[in-house]
């Protein structure tokens, strides 16, 4: 199987050589990513490669603001590291059976994972990058989740964080004076 | 301003973020609360069980009993932001379906909010792609309610207390002008700006049409226009607010322009066009940023309640 990889300043390796153009050619191809990679390299990806853009109508708004943001210690210290993973669910009550499949990210910290929504992108661009595993869960009479090596493809890789930045924003009005309301 | 709120909960920690809302909004404006929640599904005709709308379970058997122990549940949920309401607060029950039962209440007591979290479970964002999870209840709730359906999905620690930018989203729809009002009202009251805003929909562009330049401009012209004629005229001495028209798919232009005005309530009405809630995957512009958006949505159709 054709394999891409990411590097930390957004450049894809095909066979270990540049990707120049027509980056929509690599979409299918699994994905590997550097080490060194963090939340940068995905918008250096996508700004390194314009055609990618068009995968989401949020990504010039992000663009934007990863432009704006300062060049380093973009960190949040609420978790270690952004985890891109996979998920299976098998789900046969209550309701018609049906199988979900889906991706998502998350922050990673000791305790498990956390909701990177109400971070600022300008705390996560520092943020080491990582791809996850798949997680398998069937919910019946009892809930059985297992845990597998997986791929992901360079569509689903740009897609899943996109559709993830998506529901992204934070309240910059709403913690002015929090104190000052009672029951907080 | 609101004399009445009825808080529409799942009584669950999904809901504990329209919670706050609510009871802070009962106690900044003096309101009667009404807590309610449907906890179950009548099975069969008469039957002494119910369906559980939470977690499916079938045999919950239903009676006086039952319906008093859920409302001991709920005022000890609710116990700490109880306390800081001045006026009663009331805790309701029933069995039903919890659309029905929402609005037949909402009728019932006149109430001049309904107060809803936008999920009855917490999702995976990578999951709402495949699910209905903007709740059906609150689908169905905001597009026929009587009175603005105030959708908190996110926490939000200070809303209705320091509101400093309200976001106007409409579409020119008759039932736009009814959030306008709603919009207007809660400005004047909080003294706060309002930001109309209008989107020019592109989004047909995908399907091959084709918009020049000049004819997007004249679009753009013909809504500034249209805002002035229908609402600027109608705000007499008030003056704190801005206009402005984006161009593009409406659902991301609105959310785009709430996060660069740090906007802390979005006021829209529900389309009204006919889909089926429950087939609807994440339908309506108004559903679209209610899921995304960082604060909370107001709905707003009718002008009954305003």
């Amino acid at each position: 199987m054709n394999n891409v990889s990411l590097k930390n300043d957004g450049q894809m390796l095909l066979n270990g050589r540049p990707v120049k153009n027509r980056p929509l050619m690599c979409l299918n191809h699994s994905l590997g990513i550097a080490e060194e990679c963090t939340f940068r390299s995905y918008f250096r990806l996508i700004e390194q490669y314009p055609p990618l853009a068009e995968l989401s109508p949020f990504f010039s708004g992000y663009l934007k603001e990863y432009r704006d943001a300062p060049e380093e210690r973009c960190i949040c210290e609420d978790f270690d590291y952004l985890e891109l993973s996979k998920t299976v669910e098998m789900i046969g009550f209550p309701g018609k059976p049906r199988l979900e499949i889906y991706i998502a990210l998350h922050g990673i910290c000791q305790e498990g994972t956390c909701d990177m929504r109400h971070q600022s992108l300008f705390n996560l661009l520092d943020m080491p990058l990582k791809l996850g595993r798949l997680k398998h869960i069937i919910f019946g009479d009892r809930v059985d989740v297992f845990e597998f090596e997986t791929v992901f493809t360079l569509f689903e890789f740009i897609d899943g964080i996109a559709w993830e930045l998506g529901f992204h924003s934070v309240p910059m009005t709403c913690t002015v004076n929090p104190k000052e309301v009672s029951h907080v | 301003m609101f004399d009445k709120i009825l808080f529409a909960t799942t009584a669950s920690p999904t809901c504990d973020a329209a919670a706050n809302v609510a009871f802070d909004m009962a106690k900044k404006y003096d309101s009667e609360i009404i807590v309610f929640h449907t906890y179950g599904l009548p099975s069969r005709g008469y039957s002494p069980f119910v369906t559980d709308v939470r977690t499916g379970d079938a045999e919950v058997s239903h009676d006086a009993d039952y319906a008093e122990w859920v409302k001991e549940e709920m005022k000890n949920t609710y116990a700490k932001q109880m306390a800081n309401v001045k006026k009663e607060v009331r805790f309701e029950t029933c069995t039903g379906v919890p659309y029905t039962e929402i609005q037949r209440l909402a009728r019932k007591e006149g109430v001049d909010l309904i107060v809803m979290g936008a999920h009855t479970r917490e999702e995976d964002v990578g999951a709402t792609r495949y699910r209905n999870v903007v709740g059906s209840t609150m689908q169905r709730v905001a597009k026929s309610a009587r009175c603005p359906v105030l959708i908190v999905s996110r926490p939000c620690t200070t809303c209705f207390w320091y509101f400093s930018n309200i976001i106007f989203g409409t579409d020119f729809s008759k039932a736009s002008d009814s959030a306008f009002a709603f919009a207007l009202k809660t400005a004047n009251e909080i003294g706060c700006k309002i930001h109309m805003f209008h989107a020019v929909d592109l989004s047909d562009m995908q399907m091959g049409r084709e918009h020049d330049q000049k004819e997007i401009e004249a679009r753009v012209k013909e809504a500034k226009e249209k805002m002035e004629e229908r609402y600027v005229s109608k705000m007499n001495d008030f003056d704190n607010y801005d206009i402005e028209i984006w161009e593009g798919i409406p659902y991301v232009e609105i959310l785009k322009f709430a996060r660069e005005r740090n906007g802390d309530l979005i006021v829209m009405a529900h389309h009204t066009r006919e889909i089926d809630p429950e087939k609807a995957l994440l339908g309506s512009t108004v559903e679209q940023v209610v899921l995304r958006a960082a604060c909370p949505v107001a709905s707003v159709n009718r002008p009954d309640k305003l």
